[in-house]
């Protein structure tokens, strides 16, 4: 595979070009929290601040909340409107753990049912992928086979060299994006091997790690083990934070809004935290906080490798920085016995 | 201090007078801890003070069973006196362990100042009048008063009024009631055209995570008023007249009982000063009716409490 | 009958049903003159407000909203106007900080013989809120 780069300054002129005929989105402050944001035309500081966003990039293809379709009741019966099409767009920026989250969890949204809002999505948009060079002390993707200077779930990975960026073209869709802008050119052999060298420094500057070896047989052998599920749980506080704001997780709700003679539909954002998360009319079997927090633990690390072969996880660290009382999953998976409790 | 606090939580569990111990422990991040809710004695040996104790412990008072040794500071040991008055837990059952405060370290303040995330400085120490930062073998100095969080700027009661034990000694008050009230000024000094596009920008980041309720001691009920759904007053979906409508709502539903911890400040992930409301409604629940939340365990709370002449020139 | 053709506020009104209510319908048997602008809600009393109904009032698009109760000491149920009284002045001075003008949330004391007075509340109300204007607090989708 041939490599190009660009020079750091070319970035804004790259970006120009592109914005031209596609959306851009970047990581941005704007709003007053980081998260990819559509890019203003001019402004590329966010390559001195960024190290992750807050939002992760999950919020491009399933948003916090989206309008499914709005009706109308009329003389002659109901008239649907549906959302427009996705246009067409680039995001420029994510990071190999949310890339590889979204490859965990296309499987959701395509496996029996196409996932109309999704996929369009997904298909409308070209992933553009950045290197970390400062990963948080709260970063454990090595230990989920994540590295955090490269990726193959991109369409095109830009690695940071210092002054410029090297590209790779991983997919067609990155190729065809790429061969109009004249401000890339081609890199050098020496360009090749700085990367290499880059690649290996940065993974190796990811400090905290996850022992994953047998997790899910791990799990499930303690699953009936009411005491330790407890004592896990005992500081959650059940908010959504850990959820909302996971790459891999993928729940929403949907509901109505509706008055006397129109209504919307959308899709928000659920979590497994909520205590009404399942809620039935006759009950609720995670009524109790350590059965929500037992579902979560085991749902990312035993249910969902076994259903799809991966773990629902790619160590960003989000969950770490932003939980409320600091309940930490490197810590707790450490903790998981080696062995089945006694029989009580 | 530390060891003085191990003793005594240690003590209450070997002379069987409480089933748990909540406090304090070291933090999986730098510069963090974390509540620690143990039975065993072993655990008391990780309990720790000092100025990065963010959490309100008295959340867990209605969740843990039995009878509890909770470490509240002075803010912590309102909301537990708050909830006595509600009825939610008995003074009985509770042995607090009092731990006076000089105020904690606003660790998004600092990484502002210094420019630096907080796992990129490597230490940071509270003298005094000072704190010293550490980043890569530098040292800079703030003033304390740049450090501090807000609410610890203008803390009136520094030393929990209501204790078993206390630990080390009693802290005066010397802040400044008008500090930290910079945000909230702001505010009242803008048109209500302008406040009201404010709070708006502000709710269309809000994602209905509700850690601002979870981690509230005041917000115990069993069924939130957002997840009622007959009738339904909010929708789940995180547009920003429900999130204002929330907070809003929220704010009023705990008023007289939030004693302005700011807890729900510091957890929302993506950055609203809710602090701007709740230190308002805790001045208008001062000024309109003489009242501060979690002073006085056998006063009636607020909102069922009324006088004979009140709120003359609201209603006629 | 003159034609209307400017705009008419739309206002809520949570009248307790054992004075304010009763005062509604005195004003009414009377023939007092006053703006039809007012929908009322009974309400079994004042006590039973929430903010939560103020708000969703304003979130519904009323231009504004009334709550009425019996006169401090004369509650039917005793104590319930009282509760009112602390949770609507809270509610309204809390609201005016977050930018919704004071003219849209009124509270009054309106007794069952005070027909006349109730008029005058709505006449008040719907006056002051003309010249606030229509309610566009919730409009819109937000940046």
């Amino acid at each position: 595979m041939t490599t190009k780069k660009i020079s750091k300054k070319d970035i804004g002129k790259l970006l120009e070009g592109w914005s031209r005929e596609l959306t851009v989105f970047v990581p941005s402050k704007d709003k007053g929290v980081t998260e990819m944001a559509k890019w203003d035309g001019k402004d590329t500081g966010f390559l001195e601040w960024y190290r992750n966003t807050v939002i992760p990039a999950k919020s491009s293809f399933l948003p916090a909340m989206e309008k499914m379709f709005s009706f109308q009741k009329n003389n002659d019966g109901y008239h649907l409107e549906l959302s427009p099409d996705q246009q067409k767009r680039i995001v420029f920026g994510i990071r190999p753990c949310d890339a590889r989250a979204m490859v965990i969890i296309d499987k959701v949204f395509t496996d029996s049912y196409e996932d109309p809002y999704y996929v369009s999505k997904r298909k409308n948009t070209v992933l553009i992928g950045l290197s970390c060079t400062n990963p948080y002390d709260s970063c454990f993707c090595t230990s989920l086979g994540v590295k955090p200077a490269e990726s193959a779930d991109v369409d095109l990975m830009f690695t940071d060299i210092e002054d410029e960026f090297l590209i790779e073209e991983i997919t067609d869709k990155g190729k065809e994006l790429l061969a109009a802008a004249s401000v890339v050119k081609k890199a050098t052999k020496a360009d090749d091997a700085k990367a290499k060298t880059e690649k290996a420094a940065v993974s190796a500057m990811v400090i905290r790690k996850l022992d994953i070896e047998d997790i899910s047989e791990k799990l499930q052998a303690c699953f009936t083990d009411k005491d330790y599920w407890e004592k896990v749980a005992a500081k959650c506080v059940s908010c959504g934070v850990c959820t909302l704001l996971c790459p891999t997780c993928y729940c929403f709700d949907i509901c109505d809004e509706l008055s006397k003679k129109q209504g919307t539909r959308y899709r928000s954002w659920d979590s497994c935290g909520f205590s009404i998360y399942t809620q039935m009319p006759m009950e609720n079997p995670r009524e109790a906080k350590w059965r929500r927090v037992r579902q979560k633990v085991c749902h990312k690390y035993e249910f969902y490798p076994m259903n799809s072969e991966v773990i629902a996880c790619t160590g960003c660290g989000r969950c770490i920085r932003l939980c409320p009382v600091n309940w930490d999953i490197t810590q707790i998976l450490a903790s998981v016995p080696a062995e089945q409790p006694a029989k009580k | 201090m530390e060891q003085e606090l191990r003793k005594e939580a240690r003590k209450l569990l070997e002379e069987g007078k409480v089933d748990y111990i909540i406090g304090f422990a070291p933090g999986s991040l730098k510069f963090s801890t974390t509540p620690l809710i143990t039975e065993e004695k072993e655990e008391i040996a990780s309990l720790v003070i000092n100025s990065f104790v963010v959490n309100n412990l008295a959340k867990f008072l209605t969740e843990v069973p039995g009878r509890i040794g909770i470490v509240a500071k002075g803010c912590d040991s309102r909301s537990i006196v708050s909830l006595i008055q509600d009825n939610r837990i008995a003074r009985e059952n509770v042995i607090i362990i009092g731990v006076p405060c000089s105020g904690l370290i606003d660790i998004v303040k600092v990484e502002k100042l210094v420019g630096k995330d907080r796992d990129e400085i490597d230490d940071i120490a509270l003298q005094g009048e000072k704190v010293a930062v550490t980043v890569g073998g530098g040292k800079t100095e703030l003033p304390t008063k740049e450090a501090l969080f807000d609410n610890c700027l203008s803390c009136e009661f520094p030393t929990p009024q209501e204790y078993d034990i206390l630990i080390g000694e009693p802290i005066n008050a010397t802040c400044n009631r008008e500090l930290g009230q910079e945000k909230m000024k702001e505010l009242e000094g803008m048109t209500p055209e302008r406040r009201w596009e404010f709070w708006k920008h502000q709710f269309s980041r809000c994602i209905m995570c509700y850690a601002c309720r979870q981690v509230c001691p005041a917000c115990f009920c069993e069924q939130c008023f957002v997840e009622e759904t007959e009738p339904q007053w909010v929708l789940p979906v995180p547009k920003w007249q429900d999130n204002l409508i929330f907070q809003v709502i929220r704010n009023i539903h705990v008023a007289g009982r939030c004693t302005d911890c700011g807890e729900c400040e510091r957890v929302c992930p993506v950055n609203i000063p809710l602090r701007s409301l709740t230190k308002k409604m805790y001045g208008l629940v001062n000024e309109m009716l003489n009242y501060k939340a979690g002073t006085d365990k056998n006063a009636p709370p607020l909102m069922t409490a009324y006088e004979h002449e009140e709120a003359k020139d609201l209603i006629r | 009958m003159e034609h209307k053709s400017e705009w008419e506020p739309r206002i809520v009104g949570f009248l307790c049903k054992w004075c304010s209510y009763a005062g509604a319908d005195l004003a009414g048997t009377s023939r007092k003159k006053y703006p039809a602008n007012v929908r009322i809600l009974k309400v079994p009393c004042s006590g039973r407000v929430d903010p939560l109904l103020i708000l969703k009032g304003l979130r519904l698009g009323f231009d504004g909203v009334v709550v009425s109760g019996c006169h401090p000491g004369d509650c039917h149920y005793q104590t319930g106007n009282y509760r009112a009284r602390r949770r609507i002045a809270l509610t309204k001075k809390f609201l005016e900080y977050m930018g919704v003008p004071e003219e849209r949330i009124q509270a009054t004391w309106v007794s069952a013989s005070e027909g006349d007075k109730f008029a005058q509340v709505v006449a008040g109300v719907t006056k002051g809120l003309k010249e606030v204007g229509s309610n566009k607090l919730f409009a819109g989708n937000g940046q």
